[in-house]
């Protein structure tokens, strides 16, 4: 349900980048989001294309990258990707610690 | 023209968030985020941590709620300082939110201030409020399945409060393959088991509560 919350600001970040490049309109908004960040795509999609409405970013769309969770050994210094959320190191008797997969970032926003 | 941001989503969060952090730090003030799904008995066991905590430490309380103050009128009952926030079907506490309702405490008295969180298992880890730590309670009614399906929420928490361990005989909650599950997600996790109804665990967890607002 924060989806709605998080398209706001999006779409806030969005407009305030055109108006200080003097663009009129917006065409897409990039998103990096991680695997491990609690968002459900379809409905930031959804408040995204409800409140986009009546404002420069109408025709906007949003161009989503995910981010796979990747972590370090506090021993081995190796980095894995991770798919089961395990993380004890595979490879030693280290912890892994959070390396990507959090990322809640708008890339880039293509104006004019 | 493509225009490079790399901004956080959240970041006019995360700003109160800091600002939020480094007032309560100047204050001397502990912060304990509390989160957990509706019914998982985040209040009783505030209400039964509170009664271990009073004599001992001055403390505060934030409640966050969608709509009701009836949680906020629990807490009052055992003479405690509480705040009411309601969020008006709002599913988390954001930190602009925390900064408000701060204003109406007096910060400089308060040892430990604990804000209960909306009932919810997802959106409320995404937020920073400028806790010094975030606790969540997994009932066990709830399923031993819990950390795996919302993972976030368990790898953001210092300490997990698995509650209601009286009804363990009457479901098929597994506690040794939650333990281990929680444990491989965030190895350093603080796991306690607590029964409000029997008092299991809430003296351990209490002590263990006093020692972080201690330090």
């Amino acid at each position: 349900m924060h989806e709605v919350t998080l398209a706001e600001n999006i779409l806030s970040i969005a407009l305030e980048t055109a108006e200080k490049n003097h663009a009129a309109k917006v065409f897409k908004v990039g998103l990096t989001l991680g695997e491990l960040a609690g968002v459900e795509v379809e409905a930031l999609t959804l408040a995204f294309d409800v409140l986009k409405e009546d404002t420069p970013a109408k025709d906007a769309e949003l161009v989503i990258k995910r981010v796979p969770i990747s972590a370090t050994c506090n021993k081995c210094g190796k980095t894995f990707q991770l798919e089961r959320y395990n993380f004890f190191c595979p490879n030693c008797d280290g912890v892994l610690i959070l390396q990507s997969g959090r990322e809640l970032l708008v890339d880039f926003v293509d104006c004019d | 023209m493509e225009v490079k941001l790399m901004r956080n989503i959240l970041d006019s969060n995360d700003e109160i968030a800091a600002f939020n952090r480094e007032t309560f730090a100047a204050c001397g003030v502990v912060v304990m985020n509390l989160m957990g799904s509706p019914g998982s008995g985040k209040t009783t066991l505030l209400e039964k941590t509170l009664a271990r905590l009073v004599d001992k430490i001055k403390i505060a309380v934030i409640e966050g709620d969608l709509f009701t103050a009836k949680d906020a009128e629990r807490i009052e009952r055992l003479g405690v300082d509480v705040i009411q926030i309601n969020t008006a079907g709002g599913c988390h506490l954001d930190a602009a939110m925390i900064q408000k309702a701060c204003t109406s405490l007096d910060l400089d008295v308060i040892s430990l201030l604990i804000v209960e969180n909306v009932g919810n298992l997802v959106c409320p880890a995404e937020f920073d409020i400028g806790e010094n730590f975030k606790a969540v309670v997994l009932s066990i009614t709830e399923g031993d399945d819990k950390p795996l399906k919302y993972p976030l929420i368990f790898k953001e928490s210092e300490v997990v409060l698995l509650n209601k361990v009286d009804l363990l005989p009457f479901t098929n909650f597994n506690l040794q393959s939650a333990r281990e599950d929680l444990t491989t997600l965030h190895p350093t996790i603080k796991i306690f088991e607590t029964s409000c109804t029997k008092g299991t665990g809430l003296d351990d967890w209490a002590a263990w509560l006093l020692g972080k607002a201690a330090h």
